[in-house]
Formats: C-alpha cells, structure tokens, sequence
C-alpha cells in the first residue's frame, strides 16, 4: 500500500515531471519506476490527487495520460490471472472519476474519459450501474461544458453498437442504455436546439451549443444503429424534425475562414446526412414520411454549398445519401421527374465533377499523391468518386435519360472550350470525366472498362475529341487535358478497337517525354497495359512486329523520361520498360549492351537507399529479362552480363542490403544456370558465405537460396565434393534447419533432392542415415500433409537412384520393420496426395520399384486419379501489381523463373509401361505366384486398368 | 475464416450446418430482447379488452381521466354491487364494465382495489340471473386482458373454474364471454396456460366446437384455442396437442378469414418448436392445406400460414421434404414478389431454411424457379428481407453443389450481395464475406479462381472487401483480410525440430534420442 502523504504525492510528481525528459537516460528509468509501483494499491488514487491538486498544469496533463495507459494495461480482469488493481481502488476510482473529468480543462477531460470508456467496456452496466444516471443528472447542471464532457463520454461507450454483433447481451445493455438515455437525450436535444436561438448572436456560445448538437446526432447514430428502438420511433417527429431543420439552417457566425478545416455546422450536417442514410436503408418503412423532405434538403445543401475543401466531407456523404436512396425501387419516384433529373444532374453531379484548384495544386507539385487517387481508386471520400457513384446509381433506373442529359452538358461543354481553349480547358477535362463516369459500368485494374454503357460511342470520341490532343505538336500544352487524353485510351482500352489503339501507340510513346510527371507517368502506364493486353491465341494483342518500327523511339523515351526530375524512381515507367522487354523479346537485343549499362547504374543508385519496392521489382525483372532474352540467342554472353552485374552484386551482398539480396540471389541463379560448362570460381568463392545462418534467418532469402544452392549443385555437384567437400556438412545442415519448420519444410526437400540426384553417393554416404533420422524425427514429431508429399517424393527419387534394396536396409537399419511400417502408414495412405506431374511421375517409379502385393492398388490409384493439368499463365502477362513490400518474405522474379525440372527424364518415359515389364519381370520369376496374387488382392476396377497397362506394353503375366 | 463463421450463433441454429446436432434450426426464441415496438401485423394479439359496442350511450364517468369522478364512479360500484339488492347488483356490474370498457385507460387496478373481484366471480355462478352472469363474465374477462398482474388478479380469485363451468352455459353469449376470458387467461403465458389445461378447459371448449355454432363464437373460440397452443418454456404438453389437434385441422377448413387466421396462428405455434413437435403437426396431413392458403388474398391469413411453413422448413430435412412435397416451392415465388415486405422477409426466410438443406432440396430450389426472386430480393427488397435472403445465399453457397452454386452466381447473386456489403449491420456483413468465401472454394474447384476475382472487381466488390479491412468488428475485418490474401495479393516460423548453429554454419546432424519411430 502507498500512503496517501505529501512525501508520496511529491515522488509521484518528480518521477512525472522526469518521464517528460527528452533525455531517455532519464526518461527510460522514471517509465521503468512508475510501471514497478503500479502494482500498489492506491498508485491510481495517488495519480488521479496529482491529477486532481497538483499546480503544475503539465503534470496535471501528464498524470492524466499516465492514469488513462495505467487503466489501459491493467482495468481489465484476465481470468487466471492476478487482478492488477485492488477492489478498493477500483470503487474509488468509479467513485470519483466522472466528477473529476467534468472539472477538469478539456485536455484532461478527453485523457480522463477515454478512462471512463475503457471502464466502462469492462464494467458497465453490471459493475458500474449507477454510471449512466450519475451522467443523466448533470444534464441538468446547463453547463455545456460539463454536458459535453457527458456526451463525448457517452460517446466512446455507446459507439461499439455500431459495429457489434446483435447478442442478447449487447442489447439489454442498449435497452438499459435506452431505459435511462434516451428520454433525457431527446430533452437535452430540444434545449440545445432552443438555446441555439436564444444565443444566435454569440458566436462563443454558439459553438460549444453546436459541438453538443454534432455529439448528441453521433449519440444517436450508436443509439439507433442495432435496431429502430420503440423510444425513437415514438420519438421520430421530434427528432427528424429538428434534423431536417438544423439541415437547412445557416448561420453567418458559424461559418469559418479557414478553407481546409470543417466547420462545426458541416460536422454536425454531415452526421445528420449518415443519420438519414441509416434510416433510410434499414429502416424505411417507419422513415418514409420524412425522406422526401430529406431528399430535398440534403440536394439543397448541395446546390448551395461551395467547392472549398472542408465541405468536402459533408458533400461526399451528401451526394452518397443521394446515391443510396435513388437506386432503391420503392424511392425511384422522387427522382423520375425529368426536370429533377436534370437539376441533379446540373447543380449537383456536374458541379462536383469539375476540377477545383486543389486537383490542380495536386496535379502539379504533388504528383505522386494524384496519381494514387486518380489512378488507384483511393479517393473514396472525394467529391469526384461520390458523383461518380450517383450517376451510377441514377443509371440504374434512368440510364437512357441521365445518359441524354449528359449528352448535352458534354457538347455544351466541349463548345464552350472550343470558343478559348486557353481559358476554358477545364470545361474539356469535366466533359471527359463526365463521358468516362457515365461509360463506365465495370471496371478492374487488369482490363480497365470491361462492360460499357452501350448509349455512349467511345470510339467516335476518341476520334473527335481524344486523338486531338493526344497529337497535338506542343506535348508540354494543357497538361490535365493531355493527361485526361492518355488516361481515356488507358481506360477503355478494352473498348476501342485495335486499329485505334495502334494509332495511340506512338502518340503515347512521344508523351513519355512530356514534363509533367502526371502526363509521362500516364503514357508509361498507358503503354505498359497496352502491351499486356490479349489478342487472338493468347498472344498479345499488339504484336512485336507492329512495335517495329517503334521499338527504338519506345525504348529511348522510356530511359529518357526516367532522367525527368521527379520521376527517376518512377514504377510505371520501370514496370513499362519491363513490359517493352517482354513483348519485344529479340527486338531488344541490339540495344541491350547500352541499356544493361544504364539499367546497372540505376541499381547501384537505388541500392544505396532503396526506398521504393516496386520500381526495384521491376528493375531487376528487366535485368531478368535482359540476360535470358539475350543469352537464349547466345548463350556466351553470360560473361558480359556477369562482368557488368557482379562488382554491384558484390557491393549489394558486402553491404547486405536487404532488400536486394533475394533479388541478387535470383539473378545469380539464373546466370549459374545458363553455364554449359562447369561451374565457374567466381561462384565457389561465394559458396561458403551462401551457408551462414545469418542468411537463413530472413525468411525472404531462404527460397531464392535454396535456388541458388541447387544451380550449384546442379552445375558444380563434383566440384563440391572434390575442392569443398568440408561445406558438405553445413549444406545439410541448412536442409536440416529448413525441414525443422513447417512453413519451410518443403524447401529442405528441394535442397535434398538435389543433393540426391546430383551428389556421387560415395560423397554422401557418411550422412546418409543422419539425414533419414532427421526425416523420421520430424514426421514423428509433426506430421503435416505439407511434409508427407515432400518426404514421399523424396524417398521415391532415392529410391529411383539408389534401388528399393538400398531404401529397405537404410529403413530398417534404423529401426527393424521400420520399412514395412513406412509403406503401410505412409506410402499407402497417402502416396495419391502427391500433386504435381513431376512429382507424381517419381512417386509412380519409385513405387514401381518398391512394388510388394499391397502397394500394387496404390499404385493404380496414383496413375488413375485426375491429373492437374492446368497451366500456368503465360509469364509474360504476370501482373506484378501487388507485390508486397520488402517486410513481407519474398518477392519472387517472375522473369527469373526457373524451369520446372525432371529428375527421371526420358529413362522412364511411361511409368505405367515400366510398371508393365516389372511387373512381368516378376511374373517370370516366379512363375504363377504374381497373376494368383493379383488376382486375390486386387478390386476388379484395379485389376482392368492394370490389363490395359500390360496390353500397352505387350507383355504377359505368367 | 469460414469455420469461424459456422461457429457463430445462428448458423447452428440452421439444421445440418451447425455442429450440435440438437440445436440445428433457426428459432426466433433466441432473441427475447427487443428494442423494437411490439410487432402490429405480424401476430395476434395475446390478449383482447372487449371495448364498448357503440351503440351503448356512455355515461360521463366513462370516458373522462378524471381520478376524481372515477373514483366517485367506483364508489358507486362498490356499494351496488355489495349489496343485496339483484337489480343494484346488476347496474353495478354494468358500470363496472362500462368504465373497463373503454379504450383509454380503464382503470383496471382500481376496480381489483376496490376488492370487486370477489364478487364478479361468485356473480359467474349465478345461473339463476344470466345477465349479471353475463356483465360479471365481461367485466372480469377485460381486467384479464390487462398485464400479467391483472390476469394474475383475475386467477386468484377463483376465476378459472367458474370460467370452465360457464362455457356449457346455455346462454350462448354467456359461453362466448367464458371462452373469451379464458383465451386472456391462457395468453398471459405457460403457466396459467397448462393451469387451465390441468382444469379441463380443452375438453370444455371442444365440447362446444359443432357445426351449428355461429361464426362469431367460433372465431372466438379458435382464438382461445390458438393462446392454448401458444408459448414455449415449456411448450404445451403433447397430450392437450394432440388433443386440440384435429379440431384445430377441421377449422382451417373453414370459409371465415378469420377463423382461419386464428388457426393458422394455433399451428405456427405448435410448429415452433422441435422436430418433435413439428413431426405431429405433420402427421395430420394438413400441409397441402397449408400451401394452398399460402396462396390466399387475406395478408391476416398468409402471414401465419406462411410463418407455419417456415417453421416447419426449419425442421429436419425430412420435414422439409414434406413441405417440398406439398408444393410450398411454387407457392414461395408469389410471396416472395409480395406487395408486403413483410410477407417477402418470412418467404426469404423459409427459402433461406430450405437453401440449408442437402443440395437435393437445393436442386429443387433452382427447378422451381426461386433463384430470380431470391436474386430480385436481394437487390430490391427492404432491409430485413435482404438481411434474410443473403442468409439464403450463404446457406446455399455453403450446401450447395458446385454447379449449383456456379448457377447461382451466373443468376446474379454474387453482384447482389457484394452491393450489401455496404449494408450497416454488421452481421450480414460477416455472412455475406462467408458466402463470397464458399464461392471462391467453388470456383477453386473448378479452377477459375482468377476469373471470380476480377468478376468480383468489375462489379466494384474488391473496394468494398478492401474497405471492410479498416472495419471496426474484429471478425469483419478478419474475414475481410482473409479474403483478400487468399485471392487478390499475388502470393501466399514455426519450428518443429532444433538445429545448432555457428557463425558459419548449421550444424548438421539427428540428436540422439533413441525414440521409438512410430508412426
């Protein structure tokens, strides 16, 4: 117990005071200090009379916050576990708090009810039943101050019924809240709404009356967010009323200079605008009196409120308002009036859909942030995405009016800007927005507009009113309405036809070099989703042949617009480079010697603080890309890549820059893997390194690891065990460390497999019996199915190379029997999960080899089951759009993928034939035990299949 | 994520889908607390005041608040119906259910204090003076159909037996009086219900259930049989079911509207409840009866007929053959496209019961044409009928075959509900990211994984999922997350064994335990 003394209450202070040191040499052990005696009864007490008496208002704001993470960390009763605060404080805290939040300045206050709130989810109502009639009383105090210390407080405990499930817990809790809120709230509300008349003078007054107004509607959105409670039905003329009328109320006092902040009349509006779209969505049937009114006031507001940024949000929930009732059947008649029709669509859509100064700020001096919201969709809470979700919306039931309406708006406007378009280009840029929201009826990232609005002619547009600046001589004139040019063939791409979007072609690629980071930016992206579009075959739609003529010109403007200040680490203009290589293939080569050069220069740049994830990506699939397209042609000029790629590698994996070296793992794979010869000593110099296990550690190396580990095994596998054969040990030691975990194991067994395949068996004889324990002690110890496939694999390629034999002994050397047991708990069961055609062919040899009288049917089942025969997308149309950040594993190249390999290969060409003649093989042998055999422990169905095998092979059993 | 989900409340209340095979249907006793107004159309009143016939000219007292003149009234009572005199105590009497009569406020605790109770029921035995029988029998019968405390009143006092005896009265309008009572006293709830059982109030009434007896008695008395049907907690014993049973049947053969309505409400109660209790109303035969008044004008008749098929669709899957059987799917259709959204809400319901049944039922489901109303509810219909046809949706999704559930989508569901993801309850939310997942095992099945998500892009649901990340119910969001790292991110540590290392190296090599490998 701490005393409640001045001694006490003074260390408290210190400590307090020291906690606020910028100095975390006294800050660090004063945190320390308070957390050690927070244990003690009366610590909260002592906190809340440094709180509640201390001079110092900083202290007093510190205690607060202390108090409410103190609260935080321990309030709640874990079960189990130690109650953190002793019973007594616990009621002397309820017993005070409320009090002494409405005393204190408002800073405190929100510390302190956040408190209240955190209490109150863990004790209220049951542990804390007097809470909401001790809140209730001060209603009356007509101090607004302490009233909307009352109502935030209400608020951050009522708001979970916004977002909780329905329970019969949940609302006897609002049944009880109701019970004793809602009457006096109701009450409360009509005061507030008097004394808003009575002081409609006093601006001072009339913002703390207005802040309660904006608390009591978010009061009761919680309150009426389950379900229509009775209270409020019965009560709904009053409260509607009021609503409505604070809707259309205006106020000169109110409104605010400043153009960015909302205003307290546009918070409260705009909460009465989500009050009404929950009514009128879940409750309609009791609204319906009251949402014309509504209709008509919320379009009002909209026709009157200006274009100035802190609207915005109010707007937006406006015209959502609007969005959601005009699309609900039973609402339809509102709107079918062709002169309200109209109006919508003059004063509220066309209005919203302009570009305001802010866009145009944006456009220029904050690119990247414009292009996000334009491009990606985040502007959810914009102007522009609401009118753009009313026109949809309208268009449900009014596609051929809205769309005749528009037309005209569209033709007025684009007269308007032929008249000057120096002067009115935006007019221009609203009539393309306009045609591409009303156009548009699906939309996905991959294809742009899938599914259009069949009233528009997209084509003739594009021809009359897009092509026109997309030619224009003067790239760097009307840059919005360029960008809106490039971002309309972008958009419909999937809608106009070939030849048009050829002609585009070349347009786009001289915009690459236009200044504007917006416009070039385009144009990259524009011409990269050109080039993954699909045409007739799967191929793509425009071909490198049409590319021809140019290629050069694309490439060139690519590299130079990367040099344009703003975008030198610009993804859409690397992504569209990748996307060049890709579709041009040979086509590149002759240019690759100067742009490897200007591509390894990049890299050396963004290597020494690499900051943007996806231009990196798409920087090193275009190395990728660079090498295997050329080295397929020839194959020597691996050196030359290598020379031009190592000294960065090198300076990359000395600097361990992590974020490239999976990355810098790939690439050197790929170049191993195109080696015909041995492997060369620039890469077994770095093979010891590739074993440290600081390497392992980060999750995103381990798979470009173990790929690179398996080129050298692949290419070096004798050079291992001649001039390395000391690294052997700490090669399996990494296969050892992966098949410890389940989400790895599966790498272990490539690494394995190789070992297997490649290494001479008398180069791993020692260890072998080591690595099955190691097996065996994990599939005893967690048996995923994960492991079984892998591990099955595994023992059939072991099988294929070293002979059934040679797997019984290593088996039951181990452990006596331990053979029969493998076959029949894991073989059996379990051989017919295997997926994969490779996979599946070594299980199938494997077995075969194996063949006893009970693993015969498994066997049939194998080579019976459905193959997956999918195949995998085309690579040159991966979308790479959402690879993850550096934080998360592994950004896999797709361009320095890795062939899929078979480690069988043509000796067995048709396991079912081997099958066959083994079985035949056998079957002379011994001749009549193996048909009997069959016979009796074979199903009829298996027994066919088998006949079909052994008639493909022309052999017989005997 | 889905397991989750089926873990929730409601979906082991659906049959077949939750894990306790107990507790597999959708039962709207779990929601006792309301926050709601009591519904107006959707039931029958428990209990009925019988109000002034117009005609009658009121006195003052009557119709006046006024405490004073009441009290004044009641003293007036009191005295009359104390005394000796027959006529006094008939005029009393007849004050008494003048002033009980009125629609506003009768002051029925004042009357039970003014200690009149007493005397109304020893008035019941009268049979030499039909007409105080008769003003006693109503007064009591409107104090009855006050509160629970007042009906309480009315019990205590002896009321029950001298009811039950007045039903063989030979007065007609005595009788009706007496059934009407009774029907209060059993609609209070269970326990005065199986209490006037226990009395032999069925055999009573069934005694005057003949074919001469005129409308407006029956209609009464179908009334009181229905409030004996009625309530769970316990449910009426099934001796005193099967005992009203083939009465009740007989009178939903009736022509008066309602008659049948009260009817229809007495077999909605006897089918909300368990297999059990569901499987002896089936045993009747009366389903084909009940889907043809499923087809009936009269919302009063539907709306029970229609809550009784769901009830019995909520049943075993057997039970639900039945009604399939019966032809309930080509009467749901019509209901579902009802003027009334409360009519569409009950229907969606039954077809959101009958879509988690095995993909049989769900086949016939598709045959008989429901899929394009179910599809036009969820786009077009109020919010609780929505609420219940994505219900629908995500029990389909989750029985139904692969094919089925392709068809589903190919009718425009999918879009449907994607739009009700901006829905604000937060419950259909997490049901429809349930169903979004069962149709994206579907079409992992088929393969066609990457042609649903840009099916679910175009149609803007790929927002909308990504919106519901930042949603504040935890289960919401985790859903929500789920679905998008499972379908719309390009890809996709836990050691089970140690490995030794060094700065340089693993070290390789099986620890020595020698334990026995068995596996």
């Amino acid at each position: 117990i701490m005393e409640l003394n001045d001694r006490n209450l003074q260390t408290l202070t210190e400590y307090l005071q020291k906690t606020l040191s910028p100095d975390p040499a006294v800050r660090r052990p004063a945190e320390k200090f308070l957390e050690s005696v927070e244990g003690n009864q009366n610590y909260p007490i002592l906190l809340l009379t440094v709180l509640e008496k201390s001079q110092d208002e900083v202290i007093r704001v510190c205690a607060a916050v202390t108090f409410k993470n103190y609260i935080k960390r321990n309030w709640r009763v874990v079960e189990d576990e130690l109650n953190k605060i002793s019973d007594p404080d616990r009621t002397a805290i309820k017993a005070n708090i409320v009090n002494l939040m409405l005393s204190s300045p408002e800073q405190i206050q929100k510390q302190l009810s956040d408190a209240i709130s955190i209490i109150g989810r863990e004790d209220f109502p049951q542990k804390w039943p007097d809470l909401l009639s001790e809140m209730v009383t001060r209603f009356q105090s007509g101090d607004f101050h302490v009233i909307n210390g009352i109502l935030r407080t209400a608020h951050s405990l009522f708001k979970r019924y916004r977002h909780e499930f329905k329970s019969n817990e949940l609302w006897s809790e609002i049944k009880l809240v109701l019970d004793t809120f809602a009457q006096p709230l109701t009450e409360l509300f009509k005061a507030t709404i008097d004394l808003c008349q009575t002081h409609a003078t006093d601006i001072n007054a009339l913002k703390v009356l207005f802040s309660s107004l904006a608390l009591i509607s978010k009061l009761f959105y919680s309150l009426n967010f389950q379900d229509l409670p009775e209270f409020f039905e019965d009560n709904m003329e009053t409260w509607m009323t009021n609503f409505h009328n604070l809707l259309t109320l205006d106020n000169k006092l109110l409104q605010t200079d400043d153009e960015e902040e909302a205003g307290l009349l546009e918070l409260l509006k705009s909460q009465i605008c989500d009050n009404a779209a929950l009514y009128a969505q879940k409750y309609d049937e009791e609204f319906q009196p009251y949402l014309p009114r509504f209709v008509t006031a919320i379009w009002n507001l909209l026709v009157t409120t200006g274009q100035e940024v802190k609207y915005d949000l109010l707007v937006s929930n406006a015209i959502q308002f609007l969005a959601s009732v005009c699309e609900r059947p039973h609402y339809k008649h509102l709107f079918e009036d062709q002169n309200v029709l109209t109006s919508i669509c003059e004063k509220v859509i066309v209005p919203n859909m302009e570009f305001r100064s802010a866009d145009e700020e944006a456009f220029e001096d904050n690119s990247e942030e414009y292009i996000i919201r334009d491009l990606e969709g985040s502007d959810i809470d914009t102007r522009r995405r609401a009118a753009c979700d009313l026109v949809r919306g309208l268009c449900k039931f009014f596609e051929g009016p809205v769309t005749g309406i528009f037309s005209g708006y569209v033709n007025s406007m684009l007269t308007e800007y032929a008249k000057n378009p120096g002067v009115n280009w935006k007019h221009k840029d609203a009539a393309i927005y306009l045609v591409t929201s009303l156009a548009s009826k699906a939309q996905t990232q991959k294809h742009g507009i899938t599914q259009a609005n069949e009233l528009v002619n997209l084509s003739e547009f594009f021809v009359n009113h897009i092509l026109v600046d997309l030619k224009s001589p003067n790239v760097n004139e009307f840059p919005v309405l360029k960008a809106d040019a490039i971002k309309y063939v972008m958009t419909f791409r999937s809608q106009l036809p070939k030849e048009q979007l050829l002609e585009a072609v070349p347009l786009l690629v001289a915009h690459l070099q236009a200044e504007s980071i917006v416009q070039h930016t385009y144009a990259a992206h524009a011409l990269e989703r050109l080039f993954t579009m699909r045409g007739a075959n799967n191929a793509t739609l425009i071909t490198p042949t049409e590319m021809a003529p140019f290629t050069e010109q694309l490439l060139n403007n690519l590299f130079k617009s990367l040099a344009i200040p703003g975008s030198s680490e610009n993804e859409y203009i690397m992504k569209a480079i990748m996307r060049s290589f890709s579709l041009l293939q040979e086509a590149i080569v002759p240019y690759i010697p100067t742009l490897i050069g200007q591509l390894t220069h990049k890299l050396l740049l963004v290597s020494k603080n690499p900051s943007k994830p996806h231009f990196n990506h798409y920087l090193f699939e275009s190395l990728c890309l660079s090498i295997r397209i050329t080295c397929k042609a020839s194959p020597d000029t691996v050196d030359s890549f290598e020379e031009a790629l190592f000294p960065v590698f090198t300076e990359i994996l000395q600097n361990d820059v992590q974020e490239f070296v999976p990355y810098v793992f790939q690439v050197m794979s790929l170049l191993l893997e195109i080696h015909t010869s041995s492997i060369p000593s620039s890469y077994m110099a770095l093979f010891p390194h590739l074993l440290q296990p600081a390497l392992w550690e980060r999750t995103g190396n381990i798979p470009p690891l173990v790929r690179l580990l398996q080129a050298y095994l692949e290419k070096g596998a004798t050079t291992i065990a001649s001039t390395a054969a000391d690294k052997i040990p700490g090669l399996l030691g990494v296969f050892q460390k992966l098949i410890a975990s389940k989400a790895n194991d599966h790498q272990g067994f490539y690494l394995l497999n190789s070992i297997v395949e490649h290494m001479s068996p008398d180069s791993i004889t020692q260890y072998r019996k080591q690595i099955f324990i190691l097996l065996f002690q994990r599939l005893q110890s967690s048996k995923t199915t994960k492991f079984v496939k892998s591990f099955l694999v595994f023992i059939n390629l072991y099988c294929v190379k070293y002979g059934a034999i040679a797997l019984q002994e290593i088996f039951d050397g181990i452990q006596p029997k331990m053979f029969g047991m493998v076959v029949e708990k894991i073989i059996i069961p379990e051989v017919q999960k295997v997926s994969g055609q490779v996979e599946k062919k070594i299980c199938a040899v494997g077995i075969t080899k194996i063949l006893t009288e009970y693993t015969l049917q498994a066997l049939i089942g194998l080579f019976e089951l459905p193959e997956d025969d999918s195949i995998p997308d085309d690579e040159h149309f991966i979308d790479i759009e959402d690879t993850p950040g550096y934080q998360t594993a592994f950004s896999q190249l797709a361009f320095a993928g890795k062939k899929e390999h078979d480690p069988i290969g043509d000796a067995v060409g048709n396991p079912k034939i081997l099958l066959a003649q083994s079985l035949h093989k056998l079957s002379t042998a011994c001749p009549g035990r193996v048909p009997s055999m069959l016979s009796t422990s074979l199903p009829a169905e298996a027994l066919q299949f088998l006949q079909g095998y052994l008639q493909a092979a022309t052999v017989q059993l005997v | 994520m889905p397991t989750e989900n089926l873990s929730d409340k409601r979906m082991s209340k659906f049959k077949n889908k939750g894990k306790e095979p107990m507790k597999m249907r959708d039962r709207r006793i779990a929601e006792c607390v309301e926050l709601r107004k009591a519904h107006k159309v959707e039931s029958i009143m428990k209990k009925r005041n019988i109000s002034s016939v117009g005609d009658e000219p009121l006195s003052p007292a009557d119709n006046t608040d006024n405490k004073q003149v009441i009290s004044e009234t009641i003293q007036e009572i009191v005295a009359n119906v104390n005394g000796d005199c027959p006529e006094k105590q008939r005029q009393g009497c007849q004050a008494a259910r003048k002033l009980l009569s009125r629609e506003r406020n009768p002051p029925l605790k004042e009357i039970i204090e003014a200690g009149l109770l007493t005397r109304f029921v020893e008035f019941l035995g009268r049979n030499d003076d039909p007409t105080l029988q008769f003003e006693a029998a109503w007064s009591l019968t409107n104090v009855a159909s006050g509160t629970s405390w007042h009906t309480q009143q009315v019990v205590e006092h002896g009321a029950v037996p001298a009811f039950i005896a007045l039903l063989a009265s030979p007065m007609l309008n005595i009788s009706e009086q007496a059934v009407w009572a009774l029907g209060n006293i059993a609609g209070d709830g269970p326990s005065y219900r199986d209490g006037l059982i226990d009395c032999g109030v069925i055999p009573a009434l069934l005694a005057r259930l003949t074919p001469d007896a005129p409308v407006g008695y029956l209609r009464n008395l179908t009334w009181t049989l229905s409030n004996l049907c009625r309530n769970k907690n316990p449910f009426p014993r099934f001796s005193a079911v099967q005992q009203m049973l083939p009465s009740i049947i007989q009178l939903l053969h009736h022509s008066d509207k309602s008659i049948l309505s009260d009817a229809c409400w007495a077999v909605s109660y006897l089918t909300d409840g368990p297999n059990e209790r569901i499987d002896v109303v089936i045993k009747t035969g009366i389903l084909p009866r009940l889907v043809e008044l499923l087809g009936f004008e009269e919302l009063t008749v539907v709306t029970p007929a229609l809550r009784s098929i769901g009830n019995i669709v909520s049943g075993s899957d057997l039970q639900t053959q039945a009604a399939i059987d019966a032809g309930v799917l080509s009467a749901l259709p019509q209901l579902m496209r009802h003027p009334k959204s409360s009519v569409q809400k009950e229907a969606a319901w039954a077809v959101s019961n009958i879509a988690a049944g095995p993909c049989q039922q769900i086949q016939q489901l598709i045959t008989c044409g429901l899929l394009a109303p179910l599809v036009d509810l969820l786009r077009n219909g109020d919010f609780k009928t929505q609420r219940e046809a994505v219900w629908a949706v995500t029990n389909y999704t989750s029985g139904g075959t692969v094919d089925q559930v392709v068809h589903l989508v190919k009718c425009g569901a999918l879009e449907a509900i994607l739009n009700l993801l901006q829905a604000k309850d937060t419950k259909t939310v997490l049901v429809i990211l349930d169903a979004i997942n069962n149709i994206f095992l579907a079409a992992e099945k088929l393969g066609e994984v990457d042609k649903l998500c840009l099916l679910v892009e175009e149609v803007g649901g790929l927002d909308r999922i990504e919106f519901l990340q930042n949603h504040e119910n935890n289960a919401v969001y985790r859903a929500a997350q789920a679905l998008i790292e499972k379908y719309f991110s390009e890809d996709g540590d836990d050691q089970c064994l140690t490995t030794e290392a060094t700065d340089s190296n693993f070290v390789f090599g099986a620890s020595d335990l020698q334990k026995r490998f068995d596996f």
